[in-house]
């Protein structure tokens, strides 16, 4: 297999990320539109998601573990996670913007956290889509 | 503005892993301390080895850095 461990980790953590927070995007985004603007009501969406998220990345590390060697982390594996953050964390700071400025215009509470909350998630999504870009491409 | 000219730096790992009795990639991963996976890396050219592992490398073929490395400056 010409994967590293870590690489299938990324994997792994890529595709629970998007399935467990994407289906909450997708669930939450229903109910926004619908009204629901009491922070509280989304705590138990949130819950599940995070869950399933945990539940997937555990399958998925025993697969990988499974699929080759379980190799430790080495320089290389090191320095493509440091430039993939480096290049995804602007996405995080635009988030932190957008709210701020929604706030100063009162967007309700909801809507703020949310939109932190996908800034998160897209920053996290964007670095492991660089980190397999990087592993592939090489740098 | 033109772009600024590369430096290269090529290497000789895989002549070195065969006149090592044909040594494999993971032997030598195991032996300086990286995953196969990265050997791969660096063989291809797609990854510059830190100097401490790049010194690793020439140690276990017991040559000099410049016998396992080559570094062409950028022309012009």
């Amino acid at each position: 297999m010409n994967t590293s461990f870590e690489e299938r980790i990324v994997w792994v953590n890529m595709i629970a990320l998007l399935l467990a927070l994407g289906i909450y995007f997708v669930v939450a985004g229903s109910m926004l539109r619908a009204g629901v603007t009491n922070l509280v009501a989304y705590v138990p969406l949130f819950t599940i998601a995070v869950v399933v998220q945990v539940a997937l990345i555990a399958a998925g590390s025993i697969a990988a573990k499974v699929l080759g060697r379980a190799d430790e982390r080495d320089e290389r594996d090191r320095l493509i996670a440091w430039r993939a953050e480096a290049n995804a964390s602007w996405l995080v700071g635009v988030g932190i913007l957008a709210g701020i400025s929604a706030m100063v215009v009162a967007v309700p509470n909801v809507w703020v956290a949310h939109l932190l909350l996908l800034s998160l998630f897209l920053a996290e999504l964007l670095k492991a889509a660089l980190q397999l870009l990087y592993y592939r491409r090489g740098f | 503005m033109g772009r600024k000219p590369k430096s290269t730096i090529t290497n000789n790992i895989r002549r070195l892993r065969f006149e090592h009795d044909a040594m494999t990639q993971q032997q030598l991963a195991d032996a300086i301390g990286v995953t196969r996976q990265t050997v791969n890396a660096i063989e291809g050219n797609k990854y510059s080895p830190s100097l401490e592992v790049a010194f690793r490398i020439a140690t276990v073929f017991g040559v000099p850095l410049e016998h396992v490395f080559e570094y062409t400056p950028p022309s012009g």
